[in-house]
């Protein structure tokens, strides 16, 4: 069974601009998708509506077989679904590891230790603990984007949505975040979307999920 | 345990932001500390104040009521007359009655009545002829109570306690010694002036003589001599008799009038005038006594208890002390009247002044609360985030107005305390220059006079009681101030942080987040 199901989705912006339309895909666990397509697609609209930053015009997204729209949108986004935003969104008075370990807190889930856990996971997306003591704003925008990987983590979501996760990062460290996110689906299990532009990312995930300008969308299953 | 964790961190690292909002609490709450505190001490000197008031009381005719009465029932002058003389002032042994009920803590009473000079004594003051009274007096029974105006009032005390003057320090004996109260012998104390007048000196004799029959002398030894600080001078008020002078009046004991008063009814001869109204020549005696009760509680009770034991409704139980003691809380009442309506225009400009700052501190952090709402926290507990870092500086602020206010509100509200009392005191001073009399009379209390009215000797020789204002007042912090303005502390956080939570419920995180980008 899929983890995420759009039915029909359409979505239009303040009852005008239709960005959407006509939506049908699934998403399951243990699999990378990277959404891809041209500006102005809707990938980031697309990325809000998986997410339940937003609801659809049109159609339903179902979670686990229930819709969306109809369970604690508050409780989705801080319990099952891990969001790493283009602009990273951190708190630009907490340092790295208080970013981090906010997302726990807001996830109600007992988490022990969560300062060493925090410290664990920001030192998995490669994050030393000097930098991670330092306030965001003093962090560079590649090592701002390592924290908001760690933060979306942080509270072991089963989806993971990220919103042009490597936009800032060096070739290496793409590589690296690619790898952690390929780690997180096929030997964790979780769900990755990845919204992207870059086709060295389409090219690494399991599926890329193609977004049209009103037209149906086209599924491509990447061989590897 | 979320929203307190998140709040603290808030505070601490947005110091500059909190700091402000700290500093405006802090004024409101050091204004407030000391407006409460004044009307705390104004509201304790009144009832506690009250409640340890030593009274003095007496019991006199309500001839207002009388009068009043005998009007309303349409009777003439005659009638009115004869209504309020059915109501005497009450006997010696009436009132010593009285005073054996449980609330009295003390009584005494004196007398006083006018004699001559004689012999040689001459009143001080006078032009040298005996007589500058009113020939036979105002008339018998029913005028000034019998009393001739002679050279000297003479007053017998029951107890020293009676002796207001010596009791309050405006009279001392500055030669020679008090005579013994409890005698009857024709000892006296005279004033320094009429010694001075007439050459006398302690151990000396002078003798008085019945107004109305010279022939009745009394021989009095003198025992001490006593200076007044009143000066005989300083009064501008027209003087009808030389007893009016305070250098005329001559102190006995109570036993020794009643005496001089029942060896002249003994020798009274008596008449009946064009009028109808019998005269004698006795010497009468003004009877003043006083109830000393030693809190309000017992003043009231007195006074139920005349009333059980059968005191007519015609007289009633009065005293000057409460009425003093409550005017003496003027300029503090006023004070604390100011003080509140301070408090409430400090309230209503801080609340308005938070309530902006929060809006602006809001608006500021909108990018805050959309990437906490973005993370999945509801927008109710970001918004009790806010109201939590609010409240936390508002009670630290707090805090620290309630010491500053503690430390400021003894010496201003003094201060203020004395700028009231002095606008007070010239007005006063103004009225009477407006009279042409000289500013203050005897400082102190003065006894009660039965009958319920001055008698002349004490209207025209000034001796009205000047009001002493309490001028210091004890203005600490107690636990009850410091609740108060916790109490004002939270109400200020809900009003100001409203508008924000109204703010805050009404953001959305997606429109937030695109914005910003």
């Amino acid at each position: 069974m899929s983890i995420l199901k759009l039915e029909n989705i359409s979505y239009t912006y303040d009852g005008r601009a239709k960005v959407l339309a006509g939506l049908n895909y699934e998403f399951f666990k243990g699999k990378v998708y990277a959404i891809v397509g041209r500006s102005g697609a809707g990938k980031t609209t697309l990325l809000s509506l998986l997410s339940g930053l937003t609801s659809p015009t049109e159609g339903r997204i179902l979670f686990d077989n229930k819709d969306v729209r109809k369970i604690d949108r508050y409780q989705y986004r801080s319990r099952y679904v891990g969001v790493v935003f283009q602009q990273f969104n951190l708190l630009p008075h907490l340092n790295a590891v208080e970013n981090v370990e906010l997302s726990m807190r807001a996830s109600g889930k007992k988490i022990e230790n969560m300062r060493k856990r925090a410290t664990e996971l920001l030192d998995k997306v490669d994050l030393d603990e000097t930098l991670a003591k330092r306030r965001v704003l003093k962090l560079s925008g590649g090592e701002q984007q390592r924290v908001a990987i760690a933060r979306a983590l942080s509270f072991d979501p089963d989806i993971i949505l990220a919103d042009e996760p490597t936009g800032n990062l060096d070739l290496t460290t793409q590589e690296d975040v690619m790898d952690i996110f390929k780690r997180l689906a096929h030997e964790e299990n979780k769900c990755v979307i990845i919204v992207s532009h870059s086709p060295e990312v389409a090219a690494s995930v399991d599926e890329v999920y193609e977004l049209a300008s009103f037209r149906t969308t086209k599924k491509r299953r990447n061989e590897h | 345990m979320f929203v307190i964790i998140n709040a603290l961190k808030s505070i601490t690292r947005c110091k500059g932001r909190n700091i402000l909002i700290g500093i405006i609490v802090l004024a409101i709450a050091a204004a407030s500390c000391v407006a409460l505190a004044i009307r705390n001490a104004a509201d304790e000197a009144e009832t506690a104040g009250l409640d340890l008031l030593t009274i003095t009381a007496s019991i006199t005719v309500d001839t207002q009521r009388l009068m009043e009465e005998a009007q309303s029932s349409g009777g003439d002058m005659r009638a009115m007359r004869e209504r309020i003389s059915q109501y005497q002032n009450l006997s010696l042994s009436e009132l010593l009655a009285y005073s054996e009920s449980d609330y009295v803590q003390n009584f005494y009473y004196s007398s006083t009545i006018s004699l001559n000079a004689s012999g040689g004594l001459e009143a001080y003051g006078s032009d040298g002829s005996s007589g500058s009274s009113f020939p036979g007096g105002m008339g018998g029974r029913g005028g000034f109570g019998g009393m001739a105006m002679g050279d000297f009032a003479v007053t017998g005390y029951s107890a020293e306690d009676a002796m207001i003057n010596f009791i309050n320090g405006t009279s001392k004996i500055t030669n020679g010694e008090m005579f013994d109260i409890a005698s009857a012998d024709m000892n006296c104390l005279i004033s320094y002036e009429l010694a001075l007048f007439n050459g006398l000196s302690v151990g000396d004799t002078i003798t008085l003589a019945n107004p109305n029959a010279e022939e009745e002398t009394y021989t009095f030894t003198i025992t001490g001599i006593y200076s007044h600080s009143s000066s005989s001078e300083s009064s501008n008020f027209p003087r009808f008799s030389t007893a009016m002078d305070p250098a005329n009046s001559i102190y006995i004991s109570y036993d020794a009038l009643q005496a001089i008063v029942e060896h002249s009814a003994s020798v009274a001869v008596t008449e009946t005038d064009v009028n109808g109204f019998e005269i004698s020549t006795a010497v009468t005696g003004q009877l003043s006594s006083t109830f000393v009760l030693s809190s309000h509680a017992d003043y009231e009770n007195f006074g139920e208890e005349l009333t059980a034991r059968g005191l007519s409704e015609y007289y009633m139980l009065s005293s000057s002390d409460i009425s003093n003691y409550e005017a003496s809380l003027v300029p503090l009442q006023n004070l604390s009247r100011f003080a509140m309506t301070l408090l409430f225009i400090v309230l209503a400009i801080g609340g308005v002044i938070l309530i902006v700052i929060n809006v602006f501190n809001i608006r500021e952090r909108k990018y805050e609360v959309g990437v906490l709402t973005a993370i999945g926290i509801k927008k109710g507990k970001v918004a009790m985030q806010f109201v939590t870092e609010l409240l936390c500086v508002t009670l630290i602020a707090i805090v620290i107005g309630a010491g500053v206010g503690a430390a400021v509100s003894v010496p201003v509200s003094n201060n203020l305390l004395s700028v009231q009392i002095e606008q007070m005191q010239s007005q006063a001073v103004n009225q009477e220059t407006n009279f042409g009399r000289v500013a203050g009379g005897m400082a102190g209390g003065r006894q009660n006079i039965q009958g319920g009215r001055n008698t002349m000797i004490d209207i025209f020789s000034g001796n009205r009681a000047d009001v002493n204002y309490l001028d210091q007042i004890n203005t600490t912090v107690n636990f009850s101030i410091l609740g108060q303005l916790i109490g004002i502390g939270i109400i200020l956080t809900i009003i100001s942080s409203l508008a924000a939570v109204v703010f805050v419920m009404r953001y959305e995180p997606l429109k937030i987040l695109t914005n910003r980008t």
